[in-house]
C-alpha cells in the first residue's frame, strides 16, 4: 500500500516551543488513523450495538457520549445512532441493521496532553472539560475556530479529531495558543 | 494640591521602585502603584484637558469611573489613547503623556475655547452650522456637509497608533457553579462560604489586587493576604485583572482579563488580553458602589475628587493628597475618610449639607481635631490649574446662600453612593429608586443571580459580609432546585440619613458646574435641553452627550437625572434611568477578535493536493474557505495566457484538475433511493448500480438550490457530489429532512468531503492517462465504463479509488476519487502519465472557461433566483413524481414565459470584450435594470473570442437576431452583443463520448 500523507507534515515541528521550562502542553499527531463509522436505525440499535462490541472485542458497546475500549479497538458513541470505531477495520453491516463507512482519511487525530491541556483546549473550544463534566472516556462534539471537531478524553489525554482539510489551520492556531503554557510537539 | 507619599503605609511594594515618564519627565513610583497614584505621589496635578473647553483636569477618582485623568500610554504601535490613569498599573519603563492638548496639558493653547464656553452649549454645532443663517435660511444643509468634515476632525480625544496592533489576543471559555463578581468583603464572603459548601467558584476582580474596599481600609495588609490565601485553599478560582463586563442569557458572563497590560516587555507567546465566555449556574454580583460628585461651580478643577478616592490613595497607596483639605459630604461615609486623613497629618475642614449629624460621628470628628460645619456645601472652587480655595454655601438643598471662602489644596466631595447595578441592567432588570438611600437599587429578579454588599445598597461592612453569605445560600438553594430565600440584609447602614444633594448654586452666580465632566456636560446644558423641550432621559442623553464616552454615565447620570426631574417638576423615578448596556468598561477591538485575525481571519481549508499544487507552480484562489488552484502559469505567462493554454490543452490532449473541494456525501440505507427521488427534481428510482446521474435539487419554494451527481455504488448506497459553494447547505438540508420531515426513512447521510481527494482527468486522451494508473487498464474502456458509468477499482500501489465517467468540460472526462492521504501519490502518478501526452494541469480559471463554452451552470448562475426552467434544465423537472419544490415551482410567476432564461452571449464585434455583471438591455432602451444580466465571461479558446453566460427575459428565442447592449455604466460602458444558445461549443455533446 502507498504511503499516507499527513496534512500536518509540512508544519509539524517537533521540539519545544514558546514559554521555556517544563511544557504544560504536549501535542502529538497520532498517524495512520483507522476510523470507521457504524450507523444504525432506532429499531436495530441492540443488534448494531452487539456488532460494535464484537468489532472492538468488548462485552458491550458504549452509551451516548461514552467510549468503550476493547481488545481490538475502541468505540466512541458520537451520536445516538452512530459509533466511531478506532484502530480496527470492520466488516460491512447488513443494510437492514445499519451501515458502515470508512472515514479513516477524513480526520486528523491530535492528542493533547500535559497539565495545562484542558486549559489550553478551553482557549479554543466552548466545552466544559472539568473532571466532573468530562471524565476520562467521555466523547463530545465541539468547535474550534468555527470548525466542528470531535473530542475524546482518553487515558492518554484529549484526542481531537479534526476535519482533514481544516487540520493544518487548526493545528496552527492550537500551537500558537499552546505556546503560552510551554509547548512540546512530540 | 500638595500631595506626598507617606512613609510605611499602603499596599505597595516599596522594595521595587519603578521608573516611568510622564510627558517626557522621568518619575518614580512603586510596584503596586497605578499610574494615577504614581502621578499623585509625584504631585502632578494637571493630567488632562477636557473634551470641549480644554479645561485642565486632574484626578477625580481612583477607579474605573475616572473622567479627568484620561491619558495616552505606550509608544509606537502600542500607543493607547484614553487610558484611565486610575486603572493602569505602573510598570518599569511605562511612557505616558497627556492628550487633547498642545503643547502640553499644563499649557494648552486649546484652552482658548473656554473663553467662548457660553456659546458651546448642547447642540452647538448642529444649531450653528446646519442651515447656516443667513446663507442657508430655508435651503437645507449643504454647507453642513463641508463643515462636518472639519468639525469631525477636531473631535476626539487622543490619538491611537495607526500601526497594526503587535499584540496577540485570545478567547477563552470557562464553567463554574458560582461566579462572584467583586472581591470586596461581600464578594469574598460569598466565595468562601460557597467554596466551603462544595461549590465550584470563580471570583473575578477588575483590579490587579484582590480586596475591593478592604484595600482602602487602614487595617494591616496581612489580614487581607491571609483571607485571599484561604479563598485559594478552599478551591476558589481567583481571577484578578478581570472585568465582568456583561451578563447574558443562560448564565453567560463576558469577562475581560488584562493579561500583560501591566508588563513592560510581554513575552511574545502571551496574549495582551483574554476575552472569556464564562458559563455559571449562579452569579453573585458584589461589584460595589461608586461615590457621586456634586455639581457646583468649577467642580472639575484639579484637586477636586471624591472623598473615597482620597481614602484609597491614602490607605492603599500611602499618599496623602493634600495638606489643607476640605471635605464636603451629605452622608456618613466621608467621616472615616476625614478621620484617616486627619490621622495622616492633614488639616481637615469637614462640611456636611445635613443640619444634624449623628452624635457619634460628631464626637469622632472632634476627637480627631476636625472642624465640622453642618448645613453647608461647596459653591465654587477657586484656582486655575489646581484648587486653592472653595467658596461655600449655607442653607439646604434648593435654598443656598453664599457663606464665605475656605482655603484648601484638596477638595473632597461625597454626594452619596450609586450601587453598581449595571450587570443586572444587562439582564433587563430595571433598577428601582430608593429615596431613603438616594440611589437606584436592584429590583427583585427570578434570574439565577443575587446582589451582595454595597451593590445592594448595604453600607455597613459587617452587613456586607452577611449579605455575601446570604447570597451563597440563594445560590445553594437554586442549585438544589429549592425555593430561593429572600435577601435578609436590608439596604442602608448609616447612622444618619443621607440628604440628597446633586447641585449647589445661588442666584446670580453662574459658574460652570459639571454634571458629566468627560464630555463637558454642565448643569446649564441639562436645563437648556429642558427649555428646548426634551422630556425623555434617552433624548436628553443623546442631545447633551450625558453619560457617553468611557465612563458611560458612572459619574454624572444620577445628577443629570435629578436636574432633569427638578426641571420637569417630577421625582427621579418618574424621569427614569438610562439602560446600562455591555460593556461595563471599554473593551479593545483586539480582544473581541481574539486570534481570528490575519491568516486566522477565517479557517483555511486545504485540499490533500494543496502542497502538491503549490510545488507545480499553482497560484491559489479562495473558493469559500477552500484554497483551490486558480491557474498554473508557465514561465512568463500571465493569468490570461495560462488559462487559455490550459483550456486549449484540455480540448486537445488532457488536463488534470484538483476538484477535491466539491461536496461529497455518503447516502446509506434501505431508503436511500427513496430519499434521492424525493430531493432531486429528476427521477432516481431506476438508476442502476454502477451508474451516475446528474441531478437538480430545488428548495421548498421551487427555486434551484444546487446541482450535482449521485453515483449508485450499491443497492443501498450512493455517493453524492455537490457544488463547492453549496456542500454545507445541501448536507444540512438533507439532515433536516431526515430528522424532521422524513424520520421514518432509514437513511444516514454523512459528509465524506474530507475523506476523498478528487481529480478531474479531462480531454481526448484522458482514458490513456487512467489506463496507465489503474491496476486493470481495461476497467476504463468504453465498454466497461461508458459515459455516466461508475467504477470502484484499484490504482497501482493498491490504492482504492472511485471513478465516474462524467464531464464538466464537455470532453471525454473522468472524476477520480481516492482516500485523501493518498491524494499526492495519485496525483503524481496521473501527472507522470499525462505529461508525456502533452497534457497540463489546469485550475479554476480554465475550468470556468471550459464550462462557459458548454453552457454548464455553477453558483454564479444558481444564485437562488433561478428556476430549473430558467437554467435551461426544464427537462430535468419531473411532472410524474412529487419532490421538494415540485408544487411551488408551478406558481404563476415561476412559469411565466418571459422569465429571465439562461443564454449564451457573443460580442457583436468579435474583437470586443465585456464584463460579468453587465446588464443586458435592448439596444433602443439602455435604461434601468434592463432585460437581463451577465453572470460569467471568458475568452473562449475554442471559439477564438470573448463569450459569456447570462439571463435575459424570454431567453434565446425572444432575443435571437435582435440588437442587445451589455451595459456596464460604472466600468466599461456599452458593448453590442448577440444572444446565442448557451451551448456555445459542441452543442450536440459528441465530444464526451470521445
Amino acid at each position: 500500500m502507498a504511503e499516507r500523507h499527513s496534512p500536518l507534515a509540512t508544519h509539524y515541528a517537533r521540539g519545544l516551543h514558546g514559554c521555556p521550562g517544563e511544557p504544560g502542553v504536549r501535542l502529538l499527531e497520532v498517524p495512520e488513523l483507522t476510523l470507521y463509522q457504524v450507523a444504525t436505525w432506532p429499531e436495530t440499535l441492540p443488534q448494531a450495538g452487539a456488532f460494535v462490541a464484537q468489532c472492538i472485542g468488548a462485552g458491550v458497546a458504549p452509551a451516548s457520549g461514552e467510549t468503550v475500549i476493547g481488545t481490538k479497538g475502541s468505540a466512541l458513541r458520537v451520536e445516538p445512532l452512530k459509533w466511531w470505531i478506532l484502530d480496527t477495520p470492520i466488516p460491512a453491516l447488513p443494510a437492514e441493521t445499519g451501515a458502515t463507512l470508512d472515514l479513516s482519511h477524513s480526520r486528523s487525530r491530535i492528542r493533547v496532553q500535559g497539565s495545562e491541556a484542558a486549559t489550553c483546549l478551553n482557549r479554543l473550544a466552548p466545552i466544559d472539560l472539568r473532571d466532573g463534566s468530562f471524565a476520562v472516556g467521555r466523547v463530545a462534539s465541539s468547535g474550534i475556530h468555527h470548525v466542528g471537531v470531535t473530542i475524546w478524553r482518553s487515558a492518554a489525554g484529549y484526542e481531537l479529531f479534526l476535519p482533514r482539510g481544516f487540520a493544518l489551520s487548526l493545528w496552527e492556531i492550537l500551537t500558537e495558543t499552546a505556546e503560552q503554557f510551554g509547548l512540546e510537539i512530540t | 494640591m500638595t500631595a506626598r507619599r507617606l512613609p510605611n503605609s499602603g499596599h505597595i511594594d516599596r522594595t521595587q521602585a519603578l521608573s516611568f515618564t510622564w510627558d517626557g519627565e522621568p518619575l518614580k513610583g512603586y510596584a503596586g502603584d497605578t499610574l494615577a497614584s504614581a502621578l499623585l505621589a509625584n504631585n502632578q496635578q494637571v493630567l488632562g484637558r477636557s473634551f470641549k473647553y480644554h479645561r485642565p483636569r486632574g484626578l477625580m477618582s481612583a477607579g474605573v469611573e475616572e473622567s479627568g485623568a484620561l491619558v495616552t500610554v505606550g509608544q509606537g504601535a502600542r500607543r493607547d489613547a484614553n487610558v484611565r490613569a486610575t486603572t493602569q498599573e505602573l510598570y518599569h519603563g511605562l511612557v505616558a503623556q497627556g492628550q487633547n492638548a498642545w503643547p502640553s496639558v499644563r499649557l494648552d493653547v486649546g484652552a482658548v475655547n473656554g473663553l467662548f464656553g457660553r456659546f458651546f452649549s448642547a447642540g452647538f454645532y448642529y444649531k450653528t452650522f446646519m442651515g447656516l443663517p443667513p446663507f442657508e435660511w430655508g435651503r437645507g444643509t449643504g454647507m453642513w456637509m463641508r463643515y462636518e468634515k472639519i468639525i469631525r476632525k477636531a473631535a476626539g480625544m487622543g490619538k491611537a497608533s495607526r500601526a497594526p496592533d503587535p499584540d496577540p489576543y485570545e478567547h477563552a471559555h470557562a464553567y463554574c457553579e458560582l461566579l462572584v463578581v467583586g472581591s470586596g468583603p461581600a464578594g469574598r464572603a460569598a466565595a468562601l462560604s460557597a467554596a466551603q459548601a462544595g461549590l465550584d467558584v470563580v471570583l473575578v476582580e477588575q483590579d490587579a489586587v484582590l480586596g475591593g474596599d478592604s484595600l482602602s481600609q487602614p487595617q494591616a495588609r496581612a489580614d487581607l493576604a491571609q483571607e485571599i490565601k484561604t479563598l485559594s485553599t478552599a478551591g476558589v478560582r481567583l481571577m484578578p485583572r478581570t472585568t465582568a463586563f456583561g451578563l447574558y442569557d443562560g448564565g453567560v458572563a463576558g469577562l475581560l482579563e488584562r493579561v500583560t497590560d501591566h508588563v513592560a516587555t510581554p513575552a511574545p507567546w502571551m496574549p495582551r488580553q483574554r476575552f472569556w465566555t464564562l458559563r455559571a449556574q449562579y452569579t453573585v454580583v458584589a461589584a460595589g458602589a461608586l461615590e457621586r460628585h456634586v455639581a457646583f461651580g468649577n467642580n472639575d478643577r484639579p484637586g477636586v475628587m471624591t472623598a473615597n478616592s482620597a481614602r484609597i490613595y491614602l490607605n492603599r497607596f500611602g499618599i496623602r493628597g493634600g495638606e489643607d483639605i476640605l471635605i464636603a459630604t451629605n452622608n456618613d461615609s466621608a467621616y472615616s475618610c476625614a478621620q484617616n486623613l486627619a490621622q495622616a497629618g492633614a488639616h481637615i475642614k469637614l462640611i456636611d449639607a445635613r443640619d444634624t449629624v449623628p452624635r457619634q460621628l460628631r464626637a469622632q470628628a472632634e476627637q480627631s481635631g476636625i472642624a465640622l460645619h453642618t448645613g453647608m456645601a461647596p459653591l465654587n472652587a477657586l484656582g486655575t490649574k489646581g484648587v486653592t480655595a472653595v467658596e461655600l454655601a449655607q442653607g439646604n438643598p434648593g435654598n443656598w446662600r453664599q457663606a464665605g471662602v475656605v482655603e484648601c489644596d484638596l477638595a473632597l466631595i461625597s454626594g452619596g453612593w450609586s450601587p453598581i447595578v449595571n450587570l443586572l441592567s444587562h439582564r433587563g432588570i430595571q433598577p428601582v429608586w430608593d429615596a431613603q438611600q438616594a440611589c437606584f437599587l436592584p429590583a427583585p429578579t427570578t434570574e439565577p443571580l443575587a446582589l451582595a454588599g454595597s451593590a445592594a445598597g448595604i453600607w455597613d461592612q459587617a452587613a456586607c459580609v452577611r449579605s455575601g453569605q446570604a447570597a451563597t445560600q440563594c445560590a445553594l438553594a437554586h442549585l438544589a432546585g429549592q425555593p430561593v430565600p429572600k435577601a435578609d440584609q436590608p439596604s442602608g447602614g448609616w447612622e444618619g440619613a443621607i440628604t440628597p444633594l446633586y447641585e449647589v448654586s445661588v442666584p446670580r452666580r453662574n459658574p460652570k458646574a459639571f454634571v458629566d465632566p468627560q464630555h463637558d456636560v454642565t448643569t446649564e446644558d441639562i436645563r437648556l435641553a429642558h427649555r428646548e423641550g426634551y422630556v425623555s432621559v434617552e433624548h436628553l442623553k443623546r442631545y447633551t452627550t450625558l453619560g457617553m464616552a468611557t465612563d458611560q454615565g458612572k459619574m454624572g447620570n444620577i445628577i443629570g437625572l435629578a436636574l432633569m426631574a427638578q426641571a420637569l417638576g417630577k421625582e427621579i423615578p418618574e424621569v427614569g434611568t438610562t439602560t446600562f448596556r455591555p460593556p461595563y468598561t471599554p473593551i479593545s477591538i483586539g480582544a473581541l477578535k481574539g486570534r481570528n485575525i490575519g491568516g486566522h481571519f477565517r479557517p483555511l481549508r486545504r485540499t490533500p493536493l494543496h502542497d502538491w499544487n503549490l510545488k507545480q507552480g499553482g497560484t491559489m484562489t479562495m473558493a469559500g474557505l477552500w484554497h483551490r488552484p486558480w491557474y498554473f502559469a508557465g514561465t512568463g505567462e500571465t493569468i490570461g495566457d495560462a488559462y487559455v493554454r490550459e483550456a486549449e490543452t484540455v480540448r486537445r490532449t488532457v488536463g488534470l484538475c484538483d476538484v477535491t473541494s466539491l461536496g461529497k456525501i455518503a447516502i446509506q440505507g434501505p431508503d436511500a433511493t427513496e430519499l434521492l427521488n424525493r430531493v432531486y427534481s429528476n427521477p432516481f428510482a431506476k438508476l442502476p448500480v454502477g451508474k451516475a446521474r446528474y441531478g437538480i435539487m430545488l428548495r421548498d419554494d421551487g427555486f434551484v438550490m444546487d446541482d450535482g451527481t449521485s453515483w449508485r455504488l450499491g443497492e443501498t448506497e450512493y455517493f453524492m457530489t455537490t457544488t463547492t459553494a453549496h456542500a454545507g447547505k445541501v448536507m444540512a438540508f438533507l439532515e433536516e429532512l431526515l430528522q424532521t420531515r422524513w424520520s421514518n426513512l432509514r437513511v444516514h447521510v454523512t459528509s465524506v468531503s474530507e475523506q476523498w481527494a478528487g481529480v478531474a482527468v479531462a480531454g481526448p486522451l484522458s482514458r490513456q492517462v487512467l489506463e496507465s494508473c489503474t491496476e486493470d487498464p481495461g476497467c476504463v474502456a468504453d465498454s466497461t465504463l461508458p459515459f455516466m458509468g461508475v467504477l470502484e477499482t484499484t490504482l497501482k500501489g493498491g490504492i482504492p479509488c472511485r471513478i465516474a465517467r462524467i464531464s464538466f468540460s464537455g470532453e471525454r472526462a473522468f472524476e477520480v476519487y481516492v482516500p485523501s492521504d493518498f491524494g499526492p501519490t495519485v496525483m503524481q502518478a496521473l501527472w507522470d502519465s499525462a505529461r508525456p501526452l502533452r497534457g497540463c494541469l489546469y485550475g479554476l480559471e480554465a475550468l470556468g472557461a471550459l464550462r462557459i463554452e458548454k453552457g454548464h451552470v455553477t453558483g454564479a448562475e444558481l444564485d437562488g433566483r433561478v428556476t430549473v426552467e430558467d437554467a435551461g434544465l426544464g427537462r430535468m423537472a419531473s411532472d410524474k413524481k412529487s419532490y421538494i419544490g415540485s408544487a411551488l415551482r408551478k406558481r404563476p410567476d415561476m412559469t411565466r414565459k418571459n422569465r429571465p432564461r439562461l443564454v449564451g452571449i457573443f460580442p457583436r464585434d468579435r474583437r470586443e470584450i465585456f464584463n460579468a455583471g453587465s446588464l443586458l438591455c435592448a439596444a433602443d432602451h439602455v435604461e434601468g435594470y434592463g432585460e437581463g444580466w451577465i453572470t460569467a465571461v471568458t475568452h473562449s479558446p475554442a471559439l477564438g473570442h470573448w463569450i459569456g453566460l447570462g439571463f435575459i427575459n424570454g431567453g434565446y428565442g425572444e432575443w435571437q437576431n435582435r440588437e442587445v447592449i451589455a451595459a456596464d455604466p460604472l466600468r466599461k460602458g456599452n458593448t453590442g452583443v448577440e444572444i446565442v444558445s448557451p451551448h456555445m461549443f459542441d452543442a450536440d455533446g459528441e465530444r464526451v463520448y470521445g
